[in-house]
């Protein structure tokens, strides 16, 4: 935490408005062109505008997914610092919390919300406490470390205790409608506006509320921070659960799209990563966004490549903002 | 700053993660190490950790049972009732850890080595194995590029990906005749692996003799895949009348989510080696869905009382159904064990000699005893048809090994 000044992950959203405002149109200007672009060439490519119309329907409903846990990794970064390589690991612990309810009481997956999201946060609580407090200063290695054997010990555990045995959420009463011709599935569409209800959530406790304030200051400024009276340590751990938090609101809201393994969180860690470098490094709203994009740019690699791993479209536009903009989409450029 | 940090952070993971992996020291000095005295020993290499760990305690437990049986029956009777111990490996699913396990149970005394349920996996330790002439025989392994590089120590129980995407195109096209629709285009979705690849281009092969257009094909990354709705559109605006599909268990059950969603105008959904559509399981967990789904895969021999022996055995100690890998890593523990029996020796390169003449009377499918041909290849193997039919499993084609009669319709379509 020495050079949080500089990096400054939340800072644009204290910094004054106007000077910002036109410089974030230009490249929101500038990402929708790209877009078009890719959408017709996509079209061209595929030759059918259904095929590419349900692509950008799946990739938006799938991008609000990643976007919110996505912010959990955000927000964990950009005031904490951490990389938090635990998160895919924390979310499938919460999925086999919100399974082991449904199986147990049989109540509706959704429901799974008011425990899971609790759950996460005392669990974040816990591991930032006890693993994680000490290592603020210290070099990056040790949080890393940390944070990758955490996840070794969680995904191991839930091998242990559940077994490899793929299980299955199934959401009562799911159903299918068309949306101009593409099909949506009803527990998809929840999920998305579940996303996009939580991140509008987060982003009002982080601006409207004293807790968000104090987080910010601690983001922006952690020395000052303390001067003014802000328990630094407490809200670091508060930070910290509350991005953890996100993960099991993702995971309760996802169950029912997903097949529920102990290794889940995998396939979910490296996109999020992606998202949180593309929306700009602490940044919530930019982390959902990213979600968006980096859903729709996974279905269009989809279309353009046949197939071949949607990864690899990810992971050029990762390559591209980190040599064009490396403080992401939404980031303030750093001196 | 936050950014290049991030990088490192990647970077140092990734070199964590090959670190971790990183292969033991080869050399067959210790090769032969205990193979004289004590039990003899076979190894067994399977994903008993990681995304596929389920059907690698399968197996492991199939190639136990395997040993525990001669074992019971007086061990190995040519050697003067030597008993047989597994020696096991956890190929954690990834290649590099699988080539360095079975380097440590060649070290350890293994007079051969069964596994690996991967084929990406397989294909390491075959190379292990030649280097060491110490024979692997290959319970599941689906790609037939391990068996096309002329090794001399690399076999195979199961019917290769050639073998079953070949029945699988024939099966469709006798089928869908009899039902008097038949086929003219099939859409392949496949996972991109070698597995799902070769099965993809056997098949597409096969079908092109028969006189079946194949297109689209379009694969998926089955570790990263969380939707397949975009995938499944694309098969309903090809026109496609059949849909194959040969993935892994997680994502052949995405694929049948959204085929239900999208609800393409098929005849029929046809799995190629698929992972999913012949397991109980996937009938328990897609319900309705996966309702008349065709699969051509290996299949253990229901018709064979001793496979049915077994299957009750497994269920009874396990209290889960007893997978067909699990029945073909028993069949491979006992081709190297009667080889053993023949040769009346541990000696690995005389264990070889005896596999390569052998005649082992399989509890899986097949056309008769396992028998290799010069590539390694299980001469018998035979690929058979299923459909999920009133929630069950049921064998359907060819009529010899038919437990009921294909439906050659799907659900959604009246």
């Amino acid at each position: 935490m020495t050079n949080t000044t500089q990096g400054a992950p939340l800072a644009p959203e204290i910094s004054p408005p106007q000077k910002k405002d036109r410089g974030f149109l230009g490249r929101a200007g500038v990402v929708g062109v790209v877009l078009v672009v890719a959408i017709v060439v996509a079209l061209l490519q595929s030759g059918s505008g259904l095929v590419v119309w349900q692509s950008v329907v799946t990739g938006v409903l799938t991008g609000g997914l990643y976007g919110l846990i996505a912010m959990g990794l955000t927000l964990i970064f950009g005031v904490l610092d951490i990389v938090n390589f635990a998160h895919g690991a924390l979310l499938a612990v919460a999925m086999f919390i919100s399974f082991g309810m449904i199986s147990a009481t049989g109540m509706h997956p959704y429901l799974t919300l008011v425990v899971a999201i609790p759950a996460l946060f005392l669990i974040g609580a816990a591991v930032h406490r006890g693993l994680l407090s000490g290592t603020g200063g210290k070099s990056l290695e040790n949080q890393l470390l940390i944070t990758l054997g955490l996840s070794l010990l969680l995904e191991n555990g839930l091998l242990m205790f559940f077994g490899a045995e793929p299980k299955t959420i199934a959401l009562p009463g799911d159903f299918q409608f068309p949306l101009l011709g593409a099909v949506v599935a009803g527990s998809r569409l929840y999920a998305f506006l579940g996303a996009i209800l939580l991140g509008a959530l987060l982003f009002w406790l982080l601006r409207r509320t004293r807790l968000g304030t104090a987080i910010r200051a601690v983001a922006a400024n952690g020395p000052g921070a303390e001067l003014v009276g802000i328990n630094v340590r407490r809200i670091h751990t508060l930070t910290f659960a509350i991005g953890t938090a996100c993960a099991g609101a993702a995971a309760a809201l996802a169950g029912p799209l997903v097949t529920v393994t102990p290794t889940l969180g995998e396939q979910f860690n490296i996109t999020a990563f992606v998202v949180v470098v593309l929306g700009g490094m602490g940044n919530v709203v930019g982390a959902l966004v990213g979600g968006l994009l980096i859903g729709l740019v996974e279905q269009l690699t989809t279309i353009y490549l046949g197939g071949q791993s949607s990864l690899l479209g990810v992971f050029v536009v990762f390559i591209l903002v980190l040599f064009l903009r490396p403080q992401g989409l939404f980031g303030r450029k750093t001196a | 700053m936050a950014a290049r940090k991030l990088i490192a952070a990647l970077g140092a993971c990734a070199l964590l993660a090959t670190g971790c992996g990183g292969s033991a020291p080869m050399g067959a000095g210790g090769a032969a190490a205990g193979r004289d005295e004590g039990p003899v020993k076979i190894g067994a290499l399977h994903p008993v950790s990681g995304s596929n760990a389920v059907d690698g305690q399968q197996m492991r437990r199939g190639a136990q049972m395997a040993v525990d049986a001669i074992n019971a029956a007086g061990g190995i009777a040519s050697l003067g009732g030597r008993k047989v111990e597994l020696v096991t490996g956890d190929t954690q699913g990834k290649a590099d850890i699988g080539q360095s396990e079975a380097q440590r149970l060649i070290s350890a005394g293994a007079v051969g080595i069964v596994g690996t349920y991967q084929s990406a996996v397989s294909t390491n330790v075959a190379v292990v194995a030649e280097r060491n002439r110490v024979p692997f025989v290959a319970d599941v392994t689906a790609s037939d590029q391990v068996y096309a590089h002329g090794y001399k120590y690399a076999f195979r129980v199961q019917p290769g990906s050639e073998v079953i995407a070949t029945a699988a195109a024939q099966y469709l096209r006798q089928v869908s005749q009899q039902a008097g629709k038949p086929v003219k285009k099939v859409a392949f979705l496949h996972e991109q692996s070698d597995f799902g690849s070769g099965a993809a281009e056997a098949f597409t092969e096969a079908a092109r003799q028969l006189g079946i257009e194949v297109g689209p094909d379009i694969s998926y990354d089955a570790a990263s895949v969380s939707d397949l709705t975009a995938q499944v559109t694309q098969v309903k605006a090809s026109g496609a009348d059949v849909l194959a599909v040969a993935g892994y268990y997680r994502d052949s059950l995405l694929a049948a989510k959204a085929i239900a969603s999208v609800k393409p105008d098929l005849n029929a959904v046809w799995g190629v080696s698929n992972g999913a559509y012949d397991q109980p399981k996937f009938v328990a967990d897609a319900g309705d869905l996966g309702a008349l789904y065709f699969s051509t895969n290996y299949h253990y021999d229901a018709t064979n009382p001793q496979t049915v022996a077994l299957r009750e055995q497994y269920q009874r100690t396990y209290g889960d159904p007893m997978r067909t890998g699990a029945v073909l890593s028993y069949d491979a523990v006992q081709v190297i064990a009667q080889a053993v029996e023949q040769a009346a020796s541990t000696d690995p390169e005389k264990v070889r000699d005896a596999i390569a003449a052998a005649r082992v009377q399989p509890l899986t499918v097949g056309n008769g005893p396992i028998q290799f041909a010069p590539n390694g290849d299980n001469r018998n193997a035979l690929a058979v048809l299923m459909q999920i039919q009133n929630g069950q499993v049921k064998q359907v084609y060819p009529p010899e090994k038919a437990e009921s009669r294909p439906e050659y319709q799907v659900t959604w379509r009246p």
